[in-house]
């Protein structure tokens, strides 16, 4: 009967001039948005490697300089994107591109997209997670939603039943007949993606892995959603208040959710603004030890511990610049404050993500939109992880200059200058963005989540279609 | 037939619970959307207060210092942070340059969650680098806010979708439309008719709605009348406009299935793709110069000037004589040498910034002029005008801080300079700041919209003439 | 009052109606018998306006329907085959506004004393028009040809769907409008009813009028008779 129900189905789908144009349309908007994606992505890999070359050749070529002079020149970490943001560009739009990394500061990423374009761009763009997370769930809507009103407006389910159709079989024929050709044109799309990426060059490391799990989340996703459009279907009298409805939801759960979950996160776990974050910085900055500052009173009791620690009696007997030393101490205490304070903006965060965890609970999108960023490597979890990884590199460096400054140089001499070919033995910066598995194990929740959304939706669309005599009324 | 159309539209309207269902869902979402926005605008009022009230205390701190050191009273503190010393005033006691929410913020959150709004330039500081973007969590950025505009844009049309789709396909359907066409009547004026008494009622339930949440919410009407003016005028025109396509597919759509489905389409096509598309065409055509090869020039720009600091500070006192003390040692500080750098170094920028700037500008200009492709994106576009929350309104703050920024690093400059002490006379010749929103007009904005739909109205008209009223009937 | 010259509805190479020529004079009511897709509803709707004729013409009242839509449209009630009304509003109201709309105005005494004259009882009238039967709607329809003063009835198979009980009130008022001089075009199935109430009587096939009685000269055996020989005269053809 299932096999009957997918022929008759399908054949029904083919002959609707609308659901072929619906197909044909949202095709033609899928190969335009892969291309300019592709365009996009190429333009900015590009700049990337060139920005990070020229960035490294003017750190190379400051030519004799002290090395706390370099410190405070400074040096960029740029981030690299990933190939699966081909396919969902997550957040990357509103992250900045690179971090500057100097002497005592711990600086933010700067230069994202949206900040310099206008108003419009916060629409979104036409991009392929755009069109898999909300138009491939209108296509849904389109095809399934008078899949069971129809029968009943024209009274074939009266004469299915009298023919002694099982209810749950005839729905997962419909269910069939709806989900193959979803699931074919879904895995073109993903095929051909994957045949792109992995035939260019250098543009990070694309996994098949990868693509095959956003290629499952995705699949998830449209599964809960044809089961939701089916229970409506089912238990709905007219096909008009079926439209509405199934309408209604995609809205609830697509678009207005998602904004009252970013409002709730905001109201209840605020993250302070620029101005405020940075004053609370310079407070705990100016309480604790101040490399430049030997007047400071940490610096002098530094200065008292290391005099004992060598049994010397004053600064210039020391086997090392004191200078240096100092400036170092400083760079690693006021590396501390920050990462008290981004630890604290970090806890900020993780309370937000449970709220968007918590609304996840009625809206199947939440946790396919962070599962889905999340495995391209564009989420707001990878931007931590980059800005990290550029802070630890920081403070290495940080460390590198002020001990080539302490042990090479001797006290009071500010004048010291490093050698030109000093900078080309600072290793580079080398950023691996987290892997499949880790990625998989930061969204356990979010894939729980989507799971019991799968398999709810399932048991409630059997239950409520078991019977024909269920459907019918 | 007006009046009668009048009289029975409204019965049927409060029988089938139209009018009282679309009151109440409007009032809960202006409500809340009102309710999210004034959380906002109050989250923005109490950092910049903050900020305000925390500069105020070291303000007062300082002033005392001032006078016990006028007074001839020791103070305890270490020479280099006594307040006579210009750069601790111009470093430590920076203005808080802010850009207060006007009174009809909360409409729209518009850019407001992405730029910062006070900034607090130093003497010693880069504008160059200054950062005008506030912190916010990115998913907040990507997922928007439920806001009065998100409200207009993407759910009144449906409510009207939903409340005009079947006016004729429906007595179609039902039947009753043959005996309605038996009378005398036109049947393409009744449609227009009975669609213009759902846009009438519809406008007065959101005037009514929306100005009482307005009122709920403390909005104050003596001195925001023509932005509230403003306000319901564009709500009504896309109304109107939604109204119209209504009318079309009306009179085109024979099965209201269709009609609900085509005009579900146009919203599809208005509200979530052209915008989209529009805005990725612009910047593939146009596309904003990238920021890091501007990065790049800037980085290879600073380092050839500060290799030369030395020979730099002598150019500049050369050009700027003014600055040269009478000392004879001409001994310079850290802060002399630095000052002069950084003037030189942004002077080399400038016409590498500007460039920039102008580039982005254009792309503006360019995107700003699509907006009139899709009423959805003319809509936003006032709205966040109105509400002093656009693109332009945050480049206008930061073009003020700028300018501020200027003038305060000239004031001191001078001082620094010839290392002339900062006197407390010379506290309230300090530069101030008080940002200036530019004047909205959104009225040709709300003029082209009726434009628009008169123009839709006008094709139907035509492209459909009275006497193909058999057409409809069957 | 209704009166057709050689109307003709074809579509493509389908003639829905051929060459058409009909009288009916005040007072008469002329009844038109014939199978599904005779030409019957096509006849009643070019005479509504409703399609265009593709040639000949249709008058009512002298005014050809084509060129005086709206004029003729003054002179002429209808009444579908399947009335509908608006279900939330009750007779009154209905009445009210489809009147209303004609330009005719009614206060709320007329328009209960023109529901009685329709046959409705006073008890239905403040009930909304969603729990009427098929009856009662159509006593309503005949109410608003009532209340326009029509002196044309175009009605479309009425009596389908009625209980004969039903179907006998509405002959009564078919008479009652027809001693007020309206002119009746109705067309049906029943044989029964259309011998009770026509003052002519015609049988139609293939969009031609094949024969036309006087009620008089013909009773309704004889009827039943022509009738089927009509009808089956087209399956020996086929």
């Amino acid at each position: 009967m299932i096999r009957n129900t997918l022929k008759k189905e399908t054949k029904e789908l083919l002959r609707d001039g609308r659901i072929r144009m619906a197909f044909i349309l949202v095709i033609i908007l899928t190969i335009v948005a892969v291309v300019i994606s592709a365009w996009h992505y190429k333009d900015i890999n590009e700049e990337y490697v060139s920005a990070k070359q020229s960035e490294r050749e003017v750190w190379d070529s400051q030519g004799e300089k002290n090395p706390h002079s370099a410190a405070h020149y400074g040096t960029y970490a740029f981030k690299p994107k990933y190939p699966l943001a081909l396919l969902d560009q997550g957040v990357d739009k509103y992250t900045g591109t690179s971090i500057f990394l100097e002497a005592h500061n711990r600086n933010e990423a700067q230069f994202d997209e949206a900040s310099d374009q206008t108003g419009l761009a916060r629409f979104g763009n036409l991009t392929p997670d755009f069109i898999l997370l909300f138009i491939m769930p209108l296509l849904i809507l389109l095809i399934v939603y008078n899949s069971l009103t129809k029968e009943k407006e024209m009274g074939t389910i009266t004469l299915l039943d009298s023919q002694g159709a099982i209810g749950f079989k005839l729905i997962f024929g419909k269910w069939l007949a709806v989900f193959l050709p979803l699931f074919t044109l879904l895995f073109v799309l993903f095929i051909t993606t994957g045949i792109i990426l992995s035939s260019l060059q250098d543009f990070g490391v694309f996994s098949w892995l990868s693509l095959t799990t956003l290629f499952l989340t995705y699949i998830i996703y449209y599964a809960i959603f044809i089961n939701l459009v089916l229970i409506i279907s089912a238990l709905v009298k007219k096909s008009g208040i079926a439209l509405v409805l199934s309408l209604s939801i995609w809205i609830l759960v697509c678009l207005i959710l998602p904004k009252i979950a970013s409002n709730i996160a905001e109201y209840r776990y605020p993250y302070p603004s620029k101005q405020e974050f940075a004053a609370n910085i310079a407070k705990d900055k100016k309480e604790g030890l101040d490399g430049h500052n030997p007047w400071n009173e940490a610096s002098k009791a530094l200065e008292k511990q290391v005099l004992k620690e060598y049994g010397v009696d004053s600064l210039s007997q020391l086997p090392f610049n004191y200078a240096g030393y100092r400036m170092q101490k400083g760079e690693e205490h006021q590396a501390e404050i920050y990462f008290k304070h981004y630890k604290e903006l970090k806890t900020q965060y993780s309370n937000q993500s449970r709220v968007y965890r918590q609304l996840a609970v009625v809206s199947p999108f939440l946790p396919t939109r962070f599962l889905s960023m999340s495995i391209a490597n564009t989420d707001y979890a990878t931007h931590w992880d980059f800005a990290d990884s550029a802070e630890n590199y920081r403070i290495k460096t940080q460390k590198f200059l002020n001990e080539h400054f302490a042990n090479e140089s001797k006290y009071g001499d500010w004048s010291w200058k490093a050698d030109a070919d000093f900078w080309k033995q600072l290793p580079k910066f080398n950023y691996e963005p987290p892997t499949l598995s880790e990625n998989l194990k930061h969204n356990t929740g979010n894939i729980l989540i989507l799971f019991c959304w799968l398999l709810g939706s399932f048991v409630v669309l059997f239950f409520t279609t078991k019977s024909l005599k269920n459907v019918k009324i | 037939m007006l009046k009668y159309n009048f009289k029975y539209e409204w019965l049927l309207l409060i029988r089938k619970r139209w009018i009282q269902v679309l009151t109440i869902l409007l009032f809960i979402l202006f409500g809340f959307a009102v309710y999210n926005g004034t959380q906002k605008v109050d989250a923005r009022n109490a950092s910049i207060s903050s900020a305000i009230n925390e500069f105020k205390m070291e303000e007062k701190k300082m002033l005392v210092q001032f006078d016990s050191i006028e007074k001839g009273f020791k103070v305890n503190t270490s020479s280099w942070l006594l307040p006579t010393r210009p750069i601790v005033i111009g470093n430590l006691h920076p203005r808080v340059v802010n850009m207060p929410a006007k009174s009809t913020a909360f409409i729209s959150t518009g850019q407001s969650d992405m730029f910062a709004h006070y900034v607090q330039p130093i003497v010693t500081g880069d504008d160059s680098t200054m950062n005008f973007k506030e912190m916010t969590s990115p998913v907040q950025l990507l997922f928007g806010s439920f806001d009065l505009t998100f409200v207009t844009v993407y759910l009144l049309p449906l409510l009207i979708i939903a409340f005009s789709f079947n006016i004729l396909a429906s007595e179609r359907e039902s039947g009753s439309l043959k005996l309605l066409a038996s009378q005398p009547i036109n049947i393409r004026t009744w449609v227009l008719q009975k669609l213009g008494l759902r846009f009438f009622w519809l406008v007065i339930a959101i005037i009514i709605t929306l100005s009482l949440v307005f009122i709920v919410f403390g909005f104050d009407f003596k001195t925001s009348l023509t932005s509230f003016m403003a306000l319901l005028s564009i709500i009504i025109t896309y109304t109107l406009f939604w109204f119209v396509l209504a009318f079309a597919t009306n009179i085109w759509i024979k099965s209201s299935a269709k009609n609900a489905i085509t005009l579900i389409g146009f919203w599809i096509l208005f509200v979530l793709l052209s915008p989209s598309l529009i805005n990725q065409i612009s910047n593939t055509l146009y596309p904003i110069p990238s920021r890091i090869l501007m990065l790049n020039e800037m980085r290879s720009i600073k380092a050839e000037a500060t290799k030369k600091q030395d020979e730099i500070l002598d150019n500049f006192l050369r050009d700027h004589p003014e600055y040269a003390t009478n000392d004879s040692t001409q001994v310079r500080g850290f802060y002399q040498k630095y000052m002069a750098t950084q003037q030189l170094i942004q002077d080399e920028l400038k016409p590498l910034l500007s460039e920039f700037d102008s580039q982005i500008n254009n792309q503006h200009k360019l995107v700003n002029a699509s907006i009139w492709l899709s009423p959805a994106l003319i809509v936003q576009n006032s709205l966040n005008r109105i509400a002093g929350t656009s693109t332009e309104d945050y480049q206008d703050f930061k073009r003020q801080s700028l300018t501020f920024s200027k003038e305060w690093r000239n004031f001191f400059k001078p001082m620094m300079f010839k290392d002339e002490k900062f006197k407390k006379s010379d506290y309230k010749n300090l530069p101030k700041f008080e940002f200036s929103y530019a004047n909205v007009n959104t009225y040709g904005k709300t003029l082209g919209l009726v434009i628009l739909s008169s123009l839709i109205l006008f094709l139907v008209l035509v492209l459909k003439p009275r006497k193909n009223q058999i057409e409809l009937i069957s | 009052m209704i009166f057709t010259n050689n109307l003709t509805k074809s579509y493509g190479n389908l003639t829905a109606l051929d060459n058409l020529n009909l009288e009916v004079k005040e007072g008469e009511i002329y009844c038109l018998l014939g199978a599904n897709g005779a030409g019957k509803t096509t006849t009643i709707n070019l005479l509504l306006g409703f399609m265009k004729p593709t040639s000949g013409n249709a008058f009512i009242n002298q005014l050809d329907v084509v060129e005086h839509s709206k004029q003729t449209k003054q002179y002429l009630a209808y009444i579908p085959e399947n009335l509908m009304l608006y279900p939330s509003l009750n007779a009154i109201e209905n009445l009210d506004y489809f009147s209303g709309i004609a330009n005719k105005n009614f206060n709320k005494k007329t328009l209960e004393s023109i529901l009685t004259e329709a046959g409705l009882q006073a008890s239905a009238f403040y009930k909304p028009v969603s729990k009427y039967s098929k009856g009662m709607r159509q006593k309503v329809g005949v109410a608003i040809a009532l209340a326009k003063d029509a002196k044309v009835l175009l009605l479309d198979e009425p009596t389908s769907g009625l209980d004969p009980k039903a179907s006998f009130e509405f002959g009564r008022l078919l008479q009652k409008l027809r001693q007020k001089g309206v002119a009746t075009l109705m067309a049906t199935h029943d044989l029964f009813r259309a011998k009770e109430v026509a003052t002519t009587i015609g049988i139609m096939k293939d969009g031609q009028l094949k024969q036309q009685w006087s009620v008089d000269d013909i009773t309704l055996s004889d009827l039943e008779k022509n009738y089927l020989e009509t009808m089956s005269y087209n399956t020996i053809e086929l």
